[in-house]
Parts: C-alpha cells; structure tokens; sequence
C-alpha cells in the first residue's frame, strides 16, 4: 500500500491532472452519446420540419398569450380612465373587475401549495411510469374537491374550458405544450393538503397509480402561490346570455 | 521551460477546453424543449394541429380585444361614456365564466346504468376540447372547479346526488361534439370498455339554456398579483 502511495506521489502533478480530466472526459462522452440515443433514433426526414414546425408554433402562441394579455392590461386602464366616472360607471368597472377574477382572467397571488408530479423510473421507464393527462386531471380534481380556489399547471391557468390531453409523453394544457416535471400549484385554504391528504379517493391514486409505478409526488406550502391569468380566449360561438340571466 | 513541460501544459488545456465543450453541450441539451423529441410523427401531426387550432382562436381573440379598445380610445377621445361596450363585455364574461344562464345549441347525452365519477369526467374533458362553450350535469353548470365525483352508483356534483340517469348538456357545435364523443375508440367507447353496464345516447339540440352556476367562483383568500 505504501509502496502505492510513493509511487503515486513521484508522478508529476500534471500527469494526475491529465488522468483525472481524461477521466471526466470519457464520463461526459458516454453521457452525451447515450443522451443523444433517442434523438438519432427519430431523427429521420419526415420528423425534423414537424419538429420545427411545432416549435415555431409554440413560440407563435407564447407571443399571442402576451399580446392578449398586454391588451387586457390596456382596455382596463382604459376603462378605468373613462373621463364620465360617475357612481353607476364605477359600479359598473368594480363588477368587471369581479367577474374578471373569478373567471381567472386576472393574475392572483395567495397562500397556497406546488405539488411536483415527475415520471418514474420503475419497470425500466415504461408508460405506466410517464405522468400521463389521467394522473394531472385525477390530482387537480382531488385538489378542487378539497378546497382549491384557484390551480394553473405549468403556468397555465385552469379555467372552467381547459382540457388536459395527453399527447406522447407530455400533455396539452389550454392548447399549451407542457413538459414533465408537472408543477400544479393551487391557492387554497391552509389546510388545502390535510383536506387532500384525507380524501379516500386520493390515497386510492397515491396507493394504486403514484406508488405502483414509481411516479414521484412531492408538496411545498407556499406563503405566496402566483397563478397567472388564463390567456385564452374568452368569445362565445353559440351561447349567448340568457336575458333574463336565469334559466327556465 | 523545457519542450516536454510545454506540450504537457498544452494537452491539460486542450482536454480541459474540449471538457468544457462537452459540458455546455450536455447542459444545453438538457435545457431544450424537453419531449418533442421524443414524440413520433404522428403525435407532431397531432400537437400541430392542436396548436394551430389554438391559434386561432388565439388570433381571434386578439382582433375582439383591438376593436374593443380602438372603441374605447375613440370614446375617451370623443368626451363619451363607454357604458354599453362595459356593459356588454361584462355581459361576455360572466356567460363565458359560467356567472350567468346561457342559451344555445348543442349536444344532450343522456347517461343511464352505472358510471364512474372518473368516465364522466373523462368525458367533460373530451367536450371541452371539442370546443364545449357551456356544461351542465343534472342540471348543475360546470365550471372551473366543479367536479363530477363518486363510485358508480353513487356520483354527485357541487354536493348534490346524482341518480342512475341522468343528461349531460353541452352548448357548442353539435356536428363537432357529435363527432368527437362517438368516433370510434372515442370516449364514449372507452366508458362502454370499463363501465359496460352504462348506456350513453348524443342527440343534438337545437336550443337550449344552462342555469348559471351556484359556486362563489375566484380565488377569495388570493390578491390581484401587480
């Protein structure tokens, strides 16, 4: 053993420099070979302009949400600076802006809890350890039935019209493209998660879905959650206001 | 310094550059759109088309929202009131938000036999995504935050029960949720699949009208954010 530590001792320093970095060196190779495993894998002709396309899509939609948003932001102001403000006008902003929070239509913040839903890697990364649409619906419901007053996933803002989709390994929220991990923060109660916690049908998901297939869910409370206003579009196609505002 | 002790020097730096490479090659690639990749080409065809459709609506929007403020600019510059366009756009927001009734015309699927709190759901998801404008189950909108819960035999919705039959009412394009409720391996077939004692029928109709929803909607323990 000693006769080991002289020896290592007598090389010169940059020598063990030089192993140890071409050590890290091959660590890397090997990683960015197998990282890049699936990619070769699909890249073919006819998948790399859909890929684009998609891409430039999803940044198209990023900057219309923005745009919409920036809108909202200044038809408000607008409406607050309406130079005829009497009592019945202010009544009547006070209402919008009501309705537009409880629509979701207006960035909130409050107390609240981010649970994390990440694939899981038993039985060799299969389907049934990929978070799927199913498994973000089944929590975010359990959530509202406890009390959530409030839920966006991944930024985006659920409202009464958003569907959850799985598409591949991911999901569409509100048309939006959403990765794994799942961030679901909701606004609620503070005992949100001892509500959540004490659902029969939520530990049936946790012991029959989360657990079996190695999905990792985890919680943080949070003294500000921020949900940000649902960027979708609000028009109405076929359903009108009922005049009366009450149905027969 | 000796030739032998430069080349050495010159190697460390060469590895350690290529190390570097290496290392904001893998970082990046960790970083970028994380699963496209690894969707196949139909998938892609699919996420396309669901983008492109959002788009649109996007895109359509954004021209309500330009009028509406060209409107109120122009108001404002004019010294006039803007009460019937407020009034209006309130008038689209609590419809939109399920604060008021709402008429229009639509699809009725009419439930019978035993069923799941989780196939109903599944099937509320499939007509929002098919464009549903207004929901209501037995009666009771659905909105965001209302959930459709309970063992077959046993659902009920905002704390009511709901019985072995019952309709659900959606406002919307009939052809367009017809289509997307019974396409074959379509939600209704999945329900049939695991719950194959329940019976769904779509009919579309012509008219009709969805009450306003009961539930305090917004989060009430939440600020505005500025």
């Amino acid at each position: 053993m000693s006769a080991v530590v002289t020896r290592l001792r007598s090389l010169p320093s940059v020598q063990v420099t030089l192993a140890i970095a071409l050590l890290v060196l091959g660590f890397l190779i090997a990683a960015q070979i197998s990282a890049a495993g699936p990619r070769i894998r699909y890249s073919t002709e006819e998948r790399s302009p859909l890929i684009e396309t998609a891409l430039g899509l999803q940044a198209h939609q990023e900057s219309l949400k923005a745009e919409i948003l920036g809108l909202r932001s200044r038809i408000g102001d607008l409406e607050t600076q309406d130079p005829g403000a009497a009592d019945s006008l202010r009544r009547l902003y006070a209402q919008l802006e009501e309705a537009r929070k409880a629509a979701g239509l207006i960035a909130v913040t409050g107390p609240g809890f981010a649970f994390r839903l990440e694939d899981g890697t038993q039985g060799g990364g299969g389907v049934d350890a990929l978070v799927s649409a199913r498994d973000v619906r089944i929590l975010v419901e359990e959530l509202w039935l406890a009390g959530a007053q409030g839920i966006s996933v991944n930024g985006e803002r659920l409202v009464g019209s958003t569907a959850v989709l799985d598409i591949g390994g991911s999901i569409l929220v509100n048309s939006a493209y959403l990765a794994p991990p799942y961030t679901i923060t909701a606004i609620g109660p503070k005992d949100l998660y001892d509500r959540l916690r004490a659902s029969v049908a939520f530990a049936e998901f946790v012991k029959g879905r989360i657990e079996p297939s190695g999905l990792r869910l985890s919680v943080a409370q949070l003294d500000k959650a921020d949900l940000p206003a649902f960027a979708g579009t609000v028009g109405l196609r076929y359903a009108r206001p009922t005049p009366s505002g009450v149905a027969p | 310094m000796t030739s032998a002790r430069m080349s050495s020097r010159l190697t460390v730096a060469g590895v350690a550059a290529l190390l570097g490479i290496l290392a904001v090659g893998q970082l990046r690639g960790q970083a970028g759109v994380p699963g496209l990749s690894a969707l196949s080409a139909t998938e892609l065809t699919q996420l396309i088309a669901n983008l492109t459709t959002g788009n649109d609506l996007l895109r359509d929007e954004i021209a309500d929202l330009t009028r509406q403020e060209a409107h109120l600019t122009d108001a404002r510059l004019r010294g006039e009131t803007t009460v019937g366009e407020l009034t209006a756009d309130l008038a689209r927001i609590r419809a939109w938000a399920g604060l008021t009734a709402v008429t229009g015309q639509g699809i009725a699927v009419t439930v019978r036999g035993q069923v799941g709190g989780d196939g109903i759901e599944e099937l509320l998801n499939e007509l929002r995504n098919a464009g549903a404008e207004a929901i209501a189950v037995d009666g009771v909108r659905i909105v965001a935050g209302t959930v459709v819960a309970g063992a077959p035999g046993a659902l009920s919705v905002e704390n009511a029960a709901i019985g072995e039959a019952f309709e659900i009412r959606a406002i919307g394009s009939p052809q367009i949720l017809t289509g997307t409720l019974t396409r074959t391996g379509g939600v209704i077939s999945l329900i049939g699949t695991t719950y194959p004692d329940a019976s769904l029928t779509v009919t579309p109709v012509e008219t009709m009208t969805l009450p306003a929803t009961q539930r305090v909607l917004g989060p009430v323990d939440a600020q505005p954010r500025l």
